[in-house]
């Protein structure tokens, strides 16, 4: 059905009618329903791709309320199962769960707080002054965050050693507060920000850090939620450092700890399975938290203006 | 400005790495460090170990602790496995580790010839018992020159998990069984009568085939460092596994994952393993108590030998430890102490190389997963017949090209010997060895 022959089925008498909003509206609707039968295809595989996505998430679930040696069965169980409170409760004795999340969440925040901090002063710096020297120091910012961590952990593990950092939370923390990839993207962002309005603000008489903090940090509050995201996410699944540095079990972070989970002649996966659960939910609360202006950000780049 | 902007990656490059690498030469703690079997214990140690290990020392470190009062012993689970990350590192930066590290038979010898200084030579304080241990264990965890680095822990004795059940249905008596032909023509039979494979294996990680060369006496490298994979026994080995492929009693399994869920679903008859497979039937296959038994490796000539190993652990000093003394000492406490292994083999399942602790009553005890047969005498007393095998730093590297190999033979059907022959030719393009005669 075409859109001429829509317009042919009304009413003559309103056909082209001095205000002509019905018809438009029909040819509205029409151009709708046509689009949704093109779209349909997309819709369907999106479906399926979600459903992919979601599907090692359920079986997280399953997996979470079974005994490991359910888990090894065929067929696997689809259904949850009773042993949620037991895996729980075994989960919390064999490596103290409550306290490696708390731990996990005080590295991640503060982590996030000051390395964000940094990022987005420096990115700030970075792309909007003028000053000597500034290529060579955008360079080496580039340049390690093409340093594979392979080859920074011996000397950086020598540096906590002989600092006696060893088994302490700043040796987590610090060594990478300078984010490359978050400065590298807060410079970015901030190649785009409008210098009539930084110029207008100096001619309005505020100084440096009130034009930073009144002017810029509001309108680029979208880059930065998208850089909180990440620096959080990256910070909480952060593995091989924590790893390396502590050496009690009362400090150790959520992947850490559920590392020793796996032993040598069986892993317990439903301890397992539970602990990923529950260390996927604060990322979960914080995407839903900064999800408007993460997906703003994202785009930022790509539809400018 | 054009020469400029060239400049500035170079100059940004050499920045970094002086960032990145400020800190460079710590390298190993100067002076050695040796042991004095009768220093006085005092002082704080931190052990690390992961698991059943980790909870067995703990137990043990209170024991220690009240023998020798002013001592105090920390035990760290630091996990299995990524464990080795932690110590690679610590011994790299030669600062960092504790007093005693729990290491794997598989990864000692690769840490004592990376590390010639990093760990502590054992024998002041366990030499006079090294007739008391399992002799390929002590083998394999000492150095070049017979310097003891790894104190042997727990045995990787190997012996073959049968189905009760199905040699049953299929009329076969597993004592009948005395090679590995034997064991084939039994496979067949059961095959056809019951429908089940013989055997399970992780065919992409080598299935087994470094157990079946160790069991003819054979490692990947002879006692001068030579490749011996090509050797006429390796050819056996290799044989032995592609029959069982092309006489369709094989099913290849993908990882450890996979073949527990063989075991658990009873796909294969039997299951050649360590005795430390009994705590994963025990942990994740409990319903099928009462269809195992366990009998001798099948020897591959009437009369040979009849246990191979795999797996297993030690336990080592850094010589980088605060209070090496007390390391020592805990650990000759924990390893040479016949109730102490036999307590840990009680309450952790960790089977003891020290073969004193091999004669208690506890490993005569029927166990009734097994239908009442005392499984743990078998593995007690084959435990010194394993036969040790040399090790080189180039073991890891061999062991993957040897890996392919295997695929190659059992998978593909490429000829063993032809198979073996290129294998050998990589290994020593890839390490400079020679190829043995």
């Amino acid at each position: 059905m075409t859109a001429t022959s829509a317009l042919s089925s009304v009413d003559p008498a309103r056909r082209g009618g001095p205000d002509g909003r019905e018809p438009r509206e029909a040819l509205a609707r029409r151009t709708a329903f046509a689009r949704g039968i093109l779209r349909a295809p997309v819709y369907l595989l999106l479906a399926v791709a979600s459903v992919l996505s979601v599907l090692p998430f359920l079986w997280m679930v399953i997996a979470s309320t079974h005994q490991t040696s359910e888990l090894f069965g065929t067929p696997l169980p689809v259904l949850p199962g009773g042993e949620l409170w037991v895996n729980l409760a075994r989960l919390q004795e064999s490596v103290n769960f409550s306290q490696v999340m708390l731990n996990s969440l005080a590295i991640a925040v503060i982590y996030t707080v000051f390395s964000s901090i940094v990022s987005v002063m420096a990115g700030y710096g970075l792309a909007t002054y003028r000053f000597r020297g500034r290529g060579v120091l955008l360079g080496v910012v580039l340049v390690t965050m093409m340093i594979p961590m392979q080859v920074l952990l011996v000397p950086l593990f020598q540096m906590m050693a002989s600092a006696g950092w060893i088994d302490s939370y700043q040796a987590v923390i610090l060594p990478f507060l300078a984010n490359a990839f978050g400065i590298f993207l807060m410079r970015q962002a901030f190649l785009d920000f409008p210098l009539t309005l930084i110029e207008a603000a100096r001619i309005d008489g505020a100084g440096e850090l009130r034009t930073f903090y009144r002017i810029v940090l509001p309108v680029a509050r979208p880059q930065i939620a998208a850089l909180v995201i990440y620096t959080f996410i990256s910070q909480w699944n952060s593995f091989i450092w924590p790893l390396l540095m502590l050496n009690t079990e009362d400090k150790y972070t959520v992947p850490v700890a559920l590392n020793t989970m796996i032993g040598m002649s069986r892993v317990d996966y439903s301890g397992l399975m539970l602990g990923s659960l529950l260390a996927t939910l604060p990322l979960m609360l914080l995407f839903l938290v900064f999800q408007k202006q993460f997906v703003s950000g994202l785009l930022g780049g790509a539809v400018k203006g | 400005m054009r020469s400029r902007t060239l400049l500035a990656p170079v100059v940004a490059l050499a920045g970094a790495a002086l960032l990145a690498g400020c800190a460079m030469g710590g390298g190993q703690p100067a002076g050695e460090v040796v042991l004095d079997p009768d220093a006085k214990l005092e002082g704080e140690i931190t052990v690390w170990s992961w698991d059943v290990a980790a909870t067995a020392l703990d137990r043990l470190g209170d024991e220690f602790e009240a023998a020798h009062p002013g001592t105090t012993v920390n035990v760290v689970d630091v996990g299995y496995d990524n464990a080795y990350d932690k110590l690679s590192v610590g011994l790299q930066a030669g600062s960092g580790l504790p007093d005693v590290v729990t290491i794997e038979t598989d990864r000692a010898p690769g840490y004592i010839n990376e590390f010639p200084a990093g760990l502590v030579d054992l024998d002041p304080v366990l030499g006079d018992d090294e007739a008391d241990f399992d002799p390929f264990k002590w083998q394999a965890q000492s150095d070049a020159d017979g310097a003891l680095k790894v104190a042997p822990w727990d045995s990787g004795t190997v012996g073959l998990f049968y189905r009760t059940d199905y040699f049953e249905e299929a009329g076969i008596d597993p004592a009948s069984i005395a090679t590995w032909d034997d064991l084939v023509a039994a496979g067949e039979v059961i095959k056809a009568k019951t429908g089940h494979t013989l055997l399970s294996l992780d065919v992409a990680t080598g299935g087994g085939f470094q157990m079946l060369l160790q069991q003819q006496g054979q490692g990947l490298f002879d006692e001068n460092g030579d490749i011996t994979v090509n050797s006429p026994e390796a050819v056996e080995a290799l044989t032995l596994l592609q029959t069982l492929n092309e006489k369709g009693l094989l099913k290849n399994v993908k990882g450890w994952d996979g073949r527990v869920t063989s075991a658990k679903d009873g796909d294969s008859a039997v299951t050649p393993e360590a005795v430390w497979w009994i705590g994963t039937l025990l942990g994740d296959a409990p319903e099928l108590s009462g269809t195992y038994g366990v009998t001798e490796l099948p020897a591959f000539e009437e009369g040979g030998v009849r246990t191979s190993n795999s797996g297993g652990s030690g336990l080592s000093v850094p010589a980088q430890a605060k209070n090496p003394q007390l390391a020592a000492a805990f650990v000759a406490f924990a390893l040479a102490d016949a109730d102490n292994q036999v307590s840990m083999m009680q309450n952790e399942g960790l089977f003891p190389s020290y073969l004193p602790a091999l004669q208690a009553d506890y490993f005569a005890e029927p166990q009734e997963y097994f239908g009442g047969q005392p499984v743990y005498e078998l593995f007690a007393e084959q435990t010194a017949n394993i036969p040790a095998i040399t090790f080189t730093t180039d073991n890891a590297e061999a062991s993957d090209i040897v890996a392919n190999a295997v695929v190659a033979a059992v998978l593909n059907g490429a000829d063993p010997q032809q198979t073996l022959d290129d294998a050998a030719q990589q290994i020593a393009t890839a390490t400079d060895r020679e190829i043995a005669e």
